[in-house]
């Protein structure tokens, strides 16, 4: 102990400072990491129940289905049947469970994120190029978007 | 209301071009303006601290006048430099998980382990070392709230007789020492971060570690010229004109070395011409153009060449003020240049299809988390911690020993 005592002061005062960091760092270490860290790999595990966990916020065809039959049956007979209603009209999990809660309505551009014009899509896609196809106007004005091929 | 409008926003701007993947039509890139900042503040750092290095290490004795303004511009953008990292997380709450589970399984885990051995073990060591001295004696004469700051930051040890003095330059000799491969871990890891991506024909790349130490080391230097310039119009003080010449005369030859580097890192492109090498042409003549070629190479490297190095052939003939402009100019345009350097990196290494056969477009935000006002936000900070770091270290009032001044024993 006398030979440590024995370093120049400034050492000396700047190890104790070092050694009192590494002290504070691994009782902060000990009370911060996450409890269960590394249980599965280098992230809290807990983090997959919490994720688990929160409410879903859509509802899924059937629900949809219960209501509106008419849209449903319409939906099931032509090309969109592979959609879920939710794709276009948005979560639907608060309206499912209370009615008086209004869907949002998503706007035309959902029309363009499948037909938009694109050689990455396959071909039997019907695409368009938007700003030479009717810009300007609604794509409902002649489209039906529940059974495409009928026309308005 | 608000989707509605950003909806016309989107739709003015066309997402891509040629083929790209559908995921990737829709997506903006992962990593935005924020981790263009997150390189370029590192570099900013390492740069600056080499440049602090000469002085101590290879014992350059004109840059002695700004030896502690580089050594405070290191830590003032040290202390920023994981700010961008963490904002982008969008978690401040658990920021410090970061470096309480530093690990080395994965690249940006180590950050933890590099970030504490630099801030830590080098530059608040040195700077300490460096500073003891001038401590001891400020606080015997300061009064205050100061006094007891100054009082505080000795840790309690007054001894500045001649063989405690000779022992504090020594250690930070040594320190300094261990402190250049430090810095060029620093930033040859962020480097290594992009250059490990293979997939990535843009960042897949072994020069990269050493192309992002090179421009850090120039836009180090430059940031020196730059905050040394600044704050002796600020202080209405004379600039030493012969610490000004050296500074720049290194700033040349490592911006020599940098162009080299990059250079030659185009030909290697060009001539090998691999798969990927088609977009990259497109993406450096189209959508890189202004960051890129006018940017980066002609504002950012090829007009300060041309300033600094006719100032190496014709320093005796040019005026002082003349002088100082090109020197202000020619710093100012090189921090410009390795911002655009980093954009390019970053930003350009996200905006062409994995398909190799199409390009995206960045949009970049304006008010939100990752958008302009936060990004000059944290440009700023540091310059802002840096002036609070000036007022403390760097008082006029407080007689200040001539930086590094060594025991006559060890002067060389």
């Amino acid at each position: 102990m006398s030979r440590l005592f024995r370093m120049p002061p400034q050492v000396f005062r700047i190890f104790l400072l070092a050694l009192g960091i590494v002290v504070v760092y691994s009782i902060a270490r000990y009370f911060l990491t996450p409890d269960s860290f590394g249980e599965y790999g280098w992230y809290r595990g807990e983090a997959l129940a919490e994720l688990a966990k929160r409410e879903p916020v859509y509802a899924g065809k059937a629900a949809c289905a219960e209501c509106h039959s008419d849209e449903y049956q319409a939906l099931v007979k032509h090309e969109h049947k592979t959609l879920s209603c939710e794709s276009c009209h948005g979560t639907g999990q608060a309206h499912a469970d209370n009615p008086d809660v209004k869907m949002e309505m998503l706007n035309y551009g959902h029309c363009v994120r499948c037909h938009q014009a694109s050689p990455s899509r396959p071909k039997w896609l019907k695409q368009i190029a938007s700003k030479a196809h009717y810009a300007g106007s609604k794509c409902t004005e002649c489209h039906v978007p529940h059974s495409p091929t009928e026309v308005p | 209301m608000t989707n509605a409008v950003t909806n016309v926003v989107a739709e003015l701007i066309p997402h891509f071009e040629g083929y790209v993947y559908p995921n990737e039509a829709t997506q903006q890139p992962l990593w935005s303006i924020l981790i263009v900042l997150y390189p370029y503040i590192t570099g900013l750092v390492a740069g600056a601290f080499i440049m602090a290095s000469l002085v101590r290490v290879f014992n350059v004795k004109a840059l002695e006048p700004v030896y502690r303004l580089s050594m405070l511009t290191a830590f003032a953008f040290l202390l920023c430099a994981p700010l961008p990292l963490l904002f982008h997380l969008g978690h401040p709450e658990r920021c410090f998980e970061v470096m309480m589970t530093p690990h080395l399984t994965s690249p940006m885990a180590i950050f933890g382990f590099v970030y504490a051995w630099y801030l830590m073990a080098v530059l608040l060591l040195e700077l300490w070392f460096d500073y003891r001295r001038d401590f001891v004696e400020w606080s015997e004469v300061t009064p205050g709230f100061r006094g007891t700051l100054y009082r505080l930051f000795t840790v309690g040890v007054t001894d500045v007789s001649d063989p405690a003095l000779k022992l504090d330059f020594k250690i930070g000799h040594i320190l300094s020492v261990v402190g250049i491969p430090s810095a060029f871990l620093l930033h040859g890891y962020v480097g290594f971060i992009f250059g490990s991506v293979k997939a990535n024909p843009w960042w897949g790349n072994a020069l990269m570690p050493i192309i992002f130490i090179m421009s850090a080391m120039v836009s180090g230097i430059a940031l020196c010229v730059f905050n040394y310039m600044v704050l002796s119009w600020v202080r209405r003080k004379a600039l030493d004109m012969k610490c000004l010449d050296v500074m720049c005369m290194f700033l040349f030859y490592a911006l020599v070395v940098d162009a080299a580097i990059e250079g030659l890192d185009w030909i290697h492109r060009i001539y090998s011409a691999e798969e990927g090498f088609q977009v990259i042409q497109y993406m450096a003549r189209e959508k890189l153009f202004y960051t890129l070629s006018l940017g980066q190479v002609t504002l950012g490297t090829l007009v300060p060449l041309l300033l600094l190095g006719s100032l190496q052939l014709l320093r005796r003939r040019v005026p002082d003020l003349i002088r100082r402009r090109m020197y202000f100019a020619s710093g100012a345009l090189i921090l410009l240049g390795v911002l655009a350097m980093r954009w390019n990196v970053v930003i350009g290494g996200q905006t062409f299809s994995k398909s190799l056969r199409g390009v995206m477009t960045y949009k970049m935000e304006f008010a939100g988390l990752e958008g302009w006002y936060m990004g000059a936000a944290l440009l700023l900070l540091p310059f802002i911690i840096l002036t609070v770091f000036v007022k403390i270290f760097l008082s006029e009032k407080l007689p200040s020993t001539a930086p590094l001044e060594p025991h006559p024993a060890h002067a060389r």
